[in-house]
C-alpha cells in the first residue's frame, strides 16, 4: 500500500545522508595549497592526492597543486588565513605548520586559527648507523655515548625537526649525550653518515631501504608504534627498552576559517573516502606511512596535545618559544 | 669494457624512436624554461610528473633530464641579451656575457656560451659513465670543513672581481653575507634580521637580489641618458654572429676548466652550479693573460662559467644514480619521479637497472647534441632581440623581471623586494660598488657559516679540524694564497718604486 | 664618474656602512655567541659587521684625507629620471593588487615610452598595449606562468 506521497517520503529519507553531503560541492577546482616548493615532501603527497583524485574519480572538479614556499610554512598559513570563508581551499599542513609558530614570532597563523579537516598520515622513522659502525642495538650507542659524553655526533635537520625531538627525549630519559649537527638537506645527511662523518641518524624508513639493501646502513630501531611491514626485525623504541613517546612526524589538512560546518563535513567525509580507496592504500604501503586517519574533532585534539609536547620538548632543548 | 657494452646497449635503448622524441620534447623544453627567468626546471618537471604515469620510464626520464640539462643551455640568453640571470646558474654569465652584447658581440657570446655547454656537457656525461663510483666515494669523504674551505677559496674570489677599490669589493662581499643570514637559522632556530616580517623567516632568495641588483640597475642607470641611442650595436653579417677562430682558441682552458670544475663540484652533495660557475669563472681570470679585462667583455668570462654549469648536471647526477643522494632541488624531483616511477635509486640501481642507466647516458649524448643544433641557429634570431628600440626593450627587460622573481615563489613580497634591490644596484652602480661580490658574497655565505659551525661541532669546537684533513688545508691555503695576490702587486710596484728613489 | 661625486659618496656610503655594521654588531650581540653545541647564532654576524665597520671607517677615513678640489657636484638631472623611473615601478607594483598585472604594467610602459622617452602618445599607447598583451599571451595563456592578478580577474 505504498502511496505516491509515502514513496515520495521514503525516497526522501533515504536520499537524506546523500543530500546532506551533496549540501556543498565544489563548484570550481580545487586548490590544495602546500608550503614548500615542487618536489618537496609536502608537494610530492599533494600531487599524488591530485592523481589519485583524478583515477578514483572521487570529485567532480579537478584538485590543484598551489605552492606557496617561505616562511617555513609561516607563508602557506597565512595564505589560507586569508582566504576566509572559500570553500574551494585546503592546505596540507605538516608538523612544520605547528613548530613554526611556536619558535617564530613572525609567524602569526597557527593551527588553531584554521579550520582542521583531517589528520591523513603519521610517518614513522628508523635510528641508523652506517654498515661498520661497532653498534649493534640503540643500547650499545647510549653506552658509548654515555662514556665519551658530547663526542658522537648526530646528522639530522633543524633543532626543531623530529631527528633532534627524537634525540632530546632520548637524552632526557637515558642520561646520554651526543652532539647534533643540522644540515639543511636530507642528502647532505646521509652523505654525513656514510662519509663517516657522523655517527648515527633518525631517517625515513624509505630513504634508507636502498642503503640497507645494499649493505651501507644499519638500522638500530625505529620510531613507531608497531613494526613497519619491511623492517620485521627492528625493535621499536619501546621494545628496545627506551621509554620515550613516540612523537610522529604528521601530514593533515586544514580549511580556511570561516566555513560553514557542512563544507568541513564535506571535506572530512572527502578525505576518509580518499584513504579508504585501493590507491592510498597501495601509496601509503609503498612509501611506508602509517595510516593516522583522524576526523575533524580528534585533529583539534591532537593539534593540543603535540604542541603542548613540543614545548616542553623545545625547552628541555633550550629553544626559546615565543607562543 | 662492460662501459663499452653498457653504452651499446643504452644507445640502442636512446636510439628507439619514441625515446629519440621524447629527447626533443626534454630538450627544447628545458631550452624555453632556462630561457625564462624565474620558471626553472624544477616546476617544469613537477607539473609534467602526472604526464609521465602514462609514458614508459626511460622515455620519461630522459625527458625530464632533458629539461633539466636543457634549461642550462638556455639560461644564457637573457644574461646575456638584458643582464638578465636566467637562473642563479647563470648570474656569473652576467659578468662578461651583458658587456661582450654592450660591444656588439652578443653573437659570438650567445655561441660560445652553447659551445661550451656543449663540450662541457658531454665531458660532464662522460665523467658520469665512466668514474660515478670513484667520484661518489669521493665525494662521500667532503664534508663540512671541506665545504668550508671550498667556499671560503670562492670568497677569496671576491679580490678578482675587485676593480678599483679592494675596500668597496669586501664590503659588497660582506654585504651579502649579510643578506645571507636574513632568515631563521638553521641550527638554533633563531630568526635573523627578519625585522618582523615572516616572509623573510625563510630567507631571501638569490634570484630575487640577482636579477634587481644586475637587470633592474642596468635599466635604472640606462635611463638616465635621454638621447636616442641604439641600445646595443647589432652585429651584421653572418661572420660576426658566431664566434671566430681566435675565440675559440681563446676559450680553450675555459672548456677544459668549465668541464673539470663544473663535474667535480656539481658530484658533492652540498654543491651547486653557482659555485661552480663562481670557481670557474675565478680560475679563469687567475690564468687568463688578460685578467685585467674580465668584467669588460671578455669572451672566456662566458665560456668558463657557461661550460662550468652544464658539466655540473652531469656531475649532480652521480650522487644521485649511484647512492640515492640528491644533491640539489632539481635532482630531488628526479628522485621523486624515479620513487614515483617504482625505480631507487642507490648503489644498486645501476648494477639493476642497467637498460635505464646507460638509455639516460646515451640520451644525454644525444640531447647535448641536439642542444648544440637547436641553440646555434637561435642565436641570429636572438641577436636581432637587440634591434628593438629602446624603449620597448627597457619596459621588456623591466616585465621579464617582475615575472621571473613573481614565478619563483608567487609572492608580491619578493617583488618588493625586487624593487629594494634594484635601488641598492642603482646606488651601487652609482657609489662605484662592483655587484659582482655582493651576489657571490649571497651565494657562498650561508653555505659558508653553515659548514663552518657544523666543522666546529664535530670537532668540538677545536679550528684545528680544518687544517688538520687534507683536502680542506690545501684549499684553505689557496684561499689565502689567492686573498694575497694583490698584496704582492703592490709590494712589487712598492719595491721598484723604492729601487727607482734609491 | 665625476671625482668629486665619488668623494663625496664614499663619504656617505661610507657612514651608512658603519651604521649598518653597528646595527649589526647590536643585534649580533642578543643572539647567542657561543653556545654549548658550537658557535650560536650571534657568531659570524658578530665578524662580519665588525668586519663591516671597520672597513666603512677605512673608507671614511681615506676619504677625509682626500678631500682636494671638489669636483663636479651631483648630476641631479639623470639621477631625477632614474628615480622617477623607480617610482613609476614601485608604483606599477602596488597596483598589482588592484589592477593586476597586465594593466599596471601597460601604464609603466606607457609612463617609460612617453614621459622617460617623449614618444609621441599614440606609439606609447601602442607600444604599452602591445606589450602587455604579449606578456598575457606568451605567460599566461601560452606558458600557464602565474602573473599577479587583480580584482579584474586577470
Amino acid at each position: 500500500m505504498k502511496s505516491p506521497s509515502s514513496l515520495i517520503a521514503l525516497f526522501a529519507v533515504l536520499c537524506a545522508p546523500l543530500s546532506f553531503a551533496e549540501g556543498f560541492k565544489p563548484a570550481r577546482t580545487v586548490d590544495l595549497v602546500v608550503h614548500t616548493g615542487p618536489g618537496g615532501g609536502s608537494d610530492v603527497l599533494a600531487r599524488a592526492i591530485a592523481i589519485m583524485v583524478e583515477k578514483e574519480k572521487l570529485l567532480p572538479v579537478r584538485l590543484q597543486v598551489i605552492n606557496k614556499p617561505g616562511g617555513n610554512g609561516a607563508v602557506a598559513a597565512a595564505h589560507l588565513a586569508e582566504k576566509r570563508g572559500d570553500p574551494n581551499t585546503l592546505g596540507l599542513f605538516t608538523g612544520v605548520w605547528l613548530q613554526t609558530p611556536l619558535v617564530s614570532a613572525e609567524a602569526k597563523v597557527t593551527l588553531r586559527d584554521l579550520t582542521p579537516v583531517a589528520r591523513l598520515v603519521l610517518e614513522p622513522a628508523v635510528i641508523a648507523v652506517k654498515a661498520d659502525a661497532p653498534y649493534k642495538t640503540l643500547a650499545e650507542f647510549i653506552e658509548a655515548a654515555k662514556k665519551n659524553p658530547g663526542q658522537l655526533k648526530q646528522s639530522g635537520g633543524s633543532n626543531t625537526s623530529r631527528d633532534n625531538v627524537v634525540r632530546q627525549l632520548l637524552q632526557k630519559s637515558t642520561g646520554a649525550r651526543w652532539a647534533f649537527i643540522s644540515f639543511p638537506g636530507g642528502g647532505e645527511r646521509i652523505a654525513a653518515l656514510l662519509g663517516g662523518h657522523v655517527d648515527i641518524m633518525v631517517i625515513e624508513p624509505e630513504e634508507a631501504g636502498e642503503h640497507i639493501r645494499a649493505g651501507n646502513m644499519r638500522v638500530l630501531a625505529q620510531v613507531s608504534e608497531k613494526r613497519l611491514a619491511k623492517f620485521p626485525e627492528v625493535p621499536t623504541l619501546k621494545e628496545a627498552g627506551f621509554d620515550v613517546p613516540v612523537v610522529p612526524q604528521v601530514r593533515g589538512v586544514v580549511a580556511p576559517p570561516g566555513i560553514p560546518k557542512e563544507n568541513v563535513e564535506f571535506w572530512q567525509d572527502f578525505f576518509r573516502r580518499l584513504t579508504r580507496t585501493p590507491s592510498w592504500q597501495k601509496y601509503i604501503a609503498d612509501n611506508q606511512f602509517e595510516d593516522g586517519y583522524q576526523s575533524a574533532a580528534e585533529l583539534e585534539k591532537f593539534y593540543d596535545e603535540f604542541t603542548d609536547r613540543m614545548r616542553e620538548i623545545l625547552k628541555d632543548a633550550g629553544v626559546k618559544t615565543v607562543r | 669494457m662492460e662501459i663499452l657494452a653498457g653504452l651499446l646497449n643504452g644507445f640502442a635503448v636512446a636510439l628507439e624512436p619514441a625515446n629519440l622524441f621524447w629527447c626533443f620534447v626534454g630538450v627544447l623544453l628545458g631550452t624555453v624554461v632556462g630561457i625564462l627567468p624565474g620558471l626553472g626546471p624544477p616546476a617544469t618537471i613537477a607539473m609534467l610528473l602526472p604526464l609521465t604515469f602514462s609514458m614508459n620510464p626511460a622515455g620519461a626520464i630522459i625527458m625530464l633530464a632533458g629539461i633539466y640539462y636543457g634549461a642550462k643551455y638556455g639560461g644564457s640568453t637573457t644574461s646575456i641579451l638584458m643582464n638578465v640571470p636566467g637562473e642563479s646558474a647563470s648570474v656569473v654569465t652576467c659578468l662578461d656575457g651583458y658587456q661582450m652584447a654592450r660591444k656588439g658581440r652578443a653573437g659570438p657570446a650567445l655561441g660560445i656560451a652553447a659551445i661550451a655547454s656543449f663540450v662541457a656537457g658531454t665531458v660532464g656525461v662522460l665523467g658520469l659513465m665512466l668514474v660515478a663510483p670513484p667520484i661518489a666515494k669521493f665525494a662521500l669523504s667532503f664534508s663540512s670543513p671541506e665545504y668550508f674551505a671550498l667556499m671560503s677559496l670562492g670568497l677569496a674570489l671576491v679580490v678578482l672581481l675587485a676593480g678599483r677599490s679592494i675596500v668597496k669589493a669586501l664590503l659588497a662581499a660582506l654585504a651579502g653575507l649579510w643578506i645571507a643570514s636574513v632568515g631563521t637559522d638553521l641550527f638554533s632556530g633563531t630568526s635573523r634580521f627578519t625585522f618582523g616580517q615572516m616572509e623573510l623567516l625563510s630567507g631571501i632568495d638569490f634570484v630575487v637580489v640577482a636579477i634587481g641588483v644586475f637587470a633592474l640597475a642596468e635599466v635604472l642607470v640606462n635611463m638616465e641618458a635621454r638621447e636616442e641611442t641604439q641600445l646595443l650595436p647589432v652585429p651584421k653579417g653572418l661572420k660576426n654572429l658566431l664566434p671566430t677562430m681566435q675565440d675559440l682558441k681563446d676559450c680553450r682552458f675555459a672548456f677544459v676548466n668549465g668541464s673539470v670544475i663544473g663535474f667535480l663540484v656539481g658530484a658533492l652533495p652540498g654543491g651547486g652550479s653557482t659555485i661552480a660557475s663562481f670557481l670557474s669563472y675565478g680560475l679563469e681570470k687567475a690564468v687568463s693573460p688578460r685578467r685585467e679585462q674580465f668584467g669588460t667583455g671578455v669572451i672566456e668570462g662566458v665560456a668558463a662559467p657557461e661550460g662550468a654549469n652544464n658539466s655540473e648536471t652531469g656531475g649532480a647526477l652521480v650522487p644521485l644514480l649511484t647512492l640515492g643522494i640528491p644533491g640539489s632541488g632539481t635532482t630531488a624531483i628526479l628522485l621523486a619521479a624515479l620513487v614515483l616511477w617504482g625505480f631507487k635509486p642507490g648503489p644498486l640501481f645501476i648494477p639493476e637497472h642497467p637498460a635505464l642507466f646507460w638509455g639516460l647516458v646515451a640520451s644525454m649524448y644525444i640531447g647535448n647534441v641536439m642542444l648544440l643544433i637547436l641553440n646555434l641557429p637561435l642565436v641570429p634570431l636572438f641577436a636581432q632581440v637587440l634591434r628593438m628600440p629602446v624603449y620597448v626593450l627597457y619596459p621588456l627587460i623591466l616585465g621579464v623581471s617582475m615575472v621571473g622573481v613573481y614565478s619563483v615563489s608567487g609572492s608580491l613580497f619578493d617583488l618588493l623586494l625586487l624593487m629594494a634591490f634594484g635601488l641598492l644596484g642603482y646606488l651601487m652602480r652609482k657609489l662605484d660598488y662592483p655587484s659582482a661580490p655582493l651576489i657571490l658574497g649571497l651565494a657562498l655565505g650561508a653555505g659558508m657559516e653553515r659548514a663552518l659551525r657544523q666543522s666546529l661541532m664535530m670537532s668540538e669546537g677545536k679550528l684545528s679540524i680544518l687544517v688538520s684533513r687534507p683536502i680542506s688545508a690545501v684549499m684553505l691555503s689557496l684561499a689565502v694564497l689567492v686573498l694575497l695576490i694583490p698584496m704582492f702587486g703592490k709590494l712589487n710596484a712598492w719595491r721598484l718604486r723604492a729601487l727607482e728613489q734609491g | 664618474m665625476e671625482d668629486g661625486t665619488r668623494k663625496s659618496g664614499d663619504l656617505w656610503s661610507g657612514v651608512a656602512l658603519a651604521a649598518l655594521g653597528g646595527y649589526i654588531i647590536i643585534q649580533a650581540r642578543q643572539w647567542e655567541y657561543l653556545g654549548p653545541e658550537g658557535p650560536g647564532a650571534g657568531f659570524f654576524p658578530l665578524w662580519y659587521g665588525v668586519a663591516i665597520l671597520g672597513l666603512s671607517a677605512l673608507l671614511i677615513v681615506s676619504n677625509l684625507r682626500r678631500r682636494a678640489a671638489r669636483g663636479n657636484p651631483i648630476d641631479w638631472i639623470r639621477l631625477g629620471r632614474a628615480l622617477s623611473t623607480w617610482f613609476a615601478l614601485a608604483v606599477s607594483v602596488a597596483l598589482f593588487k588592484p589592477l593586476g598585472f597586465v594593466i599596471s604594467f601597460a601604464l609603466l610602459t606607457y609612463f617609460i615610452v612617453a614621459v622617460m622617452y617623449r614618444r609621441p602618445l599614440a606609439t606609447a599607447a601602442l607600444v604599452a598595449v602591445a606589450s602587455a598583451a604579449a606578456f598575457y599571451l606568451v605567460f599566461d595563456r601560452a606558458l600557464g606562468v602565474p602573473l599577479p592578478v587583480g580584482i579584474l580577474g586577470f
